[in-house]
């Protein structure tokens, strides 16, 4: 379905596509400069390729799999690949497929600072931004526009508002969890336009009044898969009522900063301005501030954490999440993946005992 | 504060002394008229008592060292030379760790920690380190609370992970050293910035300590920085004669105090000593082990908690790791600083670390040792607790034995937690590939 879009982008618009890897990026230049972004978080599912085992089985399943895919050949209809660094594995990739062999198109890379912001970060985020932006232009054959950035720049703010007017009110708005989970995804690969119209529509659903009649839980992790986490939770009398996601609600950027002046100031600002999450070796004090505020704010009954088996950066942050629910008085269930295509009947075993846990307030 | 820094002062320098002269003594009572039994190694290095003095004493002023001067735990990979000068106690935990794993106690320490709810598959070094703290149980008998802490991400991401969880327990200010990869040439916006963070974490260490950072001072512990290196790349050469007049298992432990004391003049008046030694061994003919027949590289961190064993089953059938791309990473990275440009040097040697560089540069630096040290295979270890050392063996395994014609053996451990290795399987493993060579 993804590779039809593409190739349909490509086609009807004159876009180029570029895959990239988890998680954060500053898509507003890829958009400025008309690429399409493609995200690969994984893709979940066995491995599509024999190429996986050329990594060990204790990498986690998103570096895998996406060696797998790539190396198949079964990412051939985008034009470049972006590694932002998220950590040892996709920095690991990032020079395993160009330089090894399962990728021979363009290889561009993102580094991130880490830590919080510091005058030496700020500088060099924009320094990197732009370079970026210069290596993007090899793979588009145009350069950067100014105007079109703050286009750009525009544009992905008011997706990411509509996406936080959705994940605040997400007790007023009359659908399932699954179906707004695939609406906030579909951002991964759709042209953000297609895909503003989309979030508009949703946020015209919102009610005036709560309208979702379950337990109110917090999730946070890497990144929804299996998408069917959300049936067994909706079934089992849940809703995701706060989402701290790495690839949901730790990429949506509060609206606070200038939009004014020198665009890549603005994105470097924007950077600096995202939620806390550890792939970006965020401070473990100041995300369960966040989480505590999260989890304060939405009123939750229960925190689950659901990460990806070997996901270092995520892993680290553990104990310092255990806390901030703990701080809540908020019971936590913790749930290990490998990207299946389906929950195991233990995972949906130990969701529904949790849901029914926290419904009867026996935790508390 | 005067008190222990008389205690810290008398136990490096009186009480530690005395203690260690004790206990050579009692050693040397105990082994009176014992004879040593059949070795597949050969006689041991007389610096390892000065090896064993040097750390143990480090060791021993860390215990009175908080209170007394400040302390900073500090990643291997940071450039200490900055904190000398301040007259900083250095901690590196990575080295704790390893002497937790040689002495077997990481299951133990590691429980602690996956208790508190960090994954066992986090890096062992980190879940030993973590749970060390927890439970305050160290082999080392005691270790002081740092003021400090001190991280450079030139070797992982994950130390950046691990310190963050240290400073929240500990509730100390952490600097941070952020190296971005290097794919093929650094860029210069990356240079500056590594440049720009050396500056800021400079104004920290001042605030911190109330001392002014002499320039001339770090200039002078620079140079003896890079005359360690120096040294110790000439050590780890000697191994180039055949027979190698050590073991790559030896360099492991040796290596000790070029990560710890970089930059004092007792590291490198250690690495004389050494270096007179394995000339001499080199000059007589005498080899780290009796009849060396094959010669590999190891590549990764060791099995701190198996090298003995693994060495000496090696070792009885002539096998012997004459070099290592752990080892040679501290020989390597030395070569770039420069006492004439103390900062401008410590970006560029402390960006190109051997981590923090793409696989390309990882093959060439295999490829050189292969040819230098002249070796018949290669065992690549596998290890589940570092994933930027492991990602990408795979295909170095192959390009190595396709370009070289060697043999190379890719073995799955992990470098301090024993739960992760298996002896049977992994002897098993490491028989068949001795059997290849036949």
């Amino acid at each position: 379905m993804r590779r039809a879009y593409i190739e349909e982008q490509k086609r009807e618009h004159g876009r180029k596509a570029i895959a990239v890897l988890p998680v954060h990026y500053p898509k507003e230049i890829l958009t400025a400069m008309d690429v399409l972004a493609v995200e690969m978080w994984g893709p979940p599912g066995p491995p599509r390729g024999a190429e996986a085992g050329r990594l060990q089985t204790y990498v986690c399943a998103v570096a895998r799999n996406a060696l797998a895919f790539m190396a198949s050949g079964k990412a051939d209809v985008v034009d470049a690949v972006l590694f932002p660094h998220t950590c040892d594995s996709i920095q690991g990739l990032a020079t395993l497929l160009p330089d090894f062999g399962g990728w021979n198109k363009p290889a561009l890379r993102y580094l991130h600072p880490k830590g919080e912001a510091r005058p030496s970060s700020r500088a060099f985020v924009e320094k990197e931004l732009v370079s970026l932006a210069t290596d993007l232009e090899s793979v588009t054959g145009r350069p950067l526009d100014t105007e079109r950035l703050r286009w750009a720049i525009a544009l992905h703010r008011e997706i990411d508002g509509l996406k936080a007017q959705l994940l605040a009110g997400r007790p007023r708005l009359p659908m399932d969890d699954g179906a707004l989970y695939a609406l906030l995804r579909r951002g991964e690969y759709l042209w953000p336009e297609e895909h503003l119209v989309e979030l508009r529509a949703a946020r015209d659903q919102l009610r005036a009044d709560p309208v979702q009649t379950g337990v109110p839980v917090a999730i946070t992790g890497y990144v929804p898969e299996p998408m069917s986490i959300f049936a067994t939770l909706n079934g089992a009398g849940a809703f995701v009522a706060a989402d701290d996601y790495a690839a949901i609600g730790r990429r949506v950027v509060p609206q606070d900063g200038p939009v004014e002046g020198d665009p890549f100031a603005v994105l470097r600002d924007r950077t600096f301005a995202a939620p806390p999450c550890p792939t970006r070796a965020s401070d473990p004090r100041i995300r369960a501030r966040h989480l505590e505020s999260l989890f304060g704010r939405t009123g939750v009954k229960g925190v689950i954490v659901h990460e990806p088996k070997f996901c270092e950066p995520e892993l680290f942050d553990v104990p310092a999440v255990k806390r901030s629910a703990a701080a809540r008085g908020l019971p936590l269930l913790l749930l290990e993946g490998e990207l299946e295509l389906e929950l195991s009947a233990q995972t949906v075993t130990r969701i529904e005992a949790f849901v029914e846990m926290v419904s009867t307030g026996r935790a508390a | 504060m005067i008190t222990r820094r008389i205690q810290y002062e008398l136990a490096g320098r009186v009480f530690g002394p005395a203690l260690l002269s004790f206990e050579a003594w009692q050693k040397r009572l105990k082994r009176r008229g014992k004879k040593r039994g059949p070795s597949p190694f050969g006689p041991p290095l007389e610096s390892v008592k000065k090896l064993k003095e040097v750390m143990s004493l480090h060791y021993l002023e860390g215990r009175y060292a908080d209170g007394a001067v400040p302390v900073a735990w500090v990643t291997s990979g940071f450039p200490v030379e900055l904190l000398r000068p301040l007259g900083f106690h250095t901690v590196y935990p990575e080295n704790h760790g390893a002497l937790c794993g040689v002495q077997r106690i990481v299951p133990e320490l590691s429980d602690a920690a996956e208790k508190e709810g960090w994954s066992r598959d986090l890096c062992s070094y980190a879940r030993t380190d973590l749970g060390s703290v927890l439970l305050g149980k160290t082999p080392a008998g005691r270790l002081p609370k740092p003021d400090l802490l001190a991280c450079c991400t030139n070797i992982c991401q994950t130390v950046l992970y691990w310190y963050r969880c240290l400073a929240d327990h500990f509730r100390v200010p952490l600097v941070l050293l952020d190296t971005p990869y290097v794919y093929g040439e650094a860029r210069p916006h990356h240079l500056e910035y590594v440049r720009d963070q050396l500056g800021e974490l400079i104004e920290v260490v001042e605030k911190l300590t109330g001392k002014r950072v002499d320039m001339d001072e770090i200039v002078g512990i620079v140079r003896k920085a890079r005359e360690g290196t120096r040294l110790w790349g000439e050590c780890l050469a000697t191994a180039r004669a055949r027979p190698a007049p050590w073991t790559g298992i030896d360099g492991f432990f040796h290596l000790a105090p070029i990560v710890t004391l970089r930059g004092s003049e007792e590291c490198n008046a250690y690495y004389r000593l050494l270096l007179d030694e394995l000339g001499d061994r080199v000059k007589r003919g005498i080899g780290g082990i009796v009849d060396e027949r094959r010669r590999l590289l190891w590549d990764n961190l060791p099995m701190w908690y198996g090298v003995r064993e693994l060495s000496t089953l090696l070792a009885e059938r002539g096998f012997n790791f004459v070099c290592t791309t752990y080892t040679n990473a501290w020989a390597e990275a030395g070569s770039r600083i420069d006492p004439a440009d103390p900062m401008g040097s410590a970006v560029l040697a402390y960006t190109h670390i051997i981590l923090n560089q793409d696989l390309p540069n990882r093959l060439d630096i295999m490829r050189r040792l292969s040819k230098d040290y002249s070796v018949d295979g290669a065992v690549l270890h596998s290890d589940r607790s570092c994933k930027p050392y492991s990602i990408g063996q795979i295909d170095l395994k192959e390009r190595l034995a396709r370009e070289l014609g060697i043999r190379v053996l890719i073995l799955e451990a992990d470098h301090n937690d024993q739960r992760a290795w298996s002896p049977e399987q992994g002897n098993t493993r490491l028989g068949a590939f001795m059997e290849s060579f036949s």
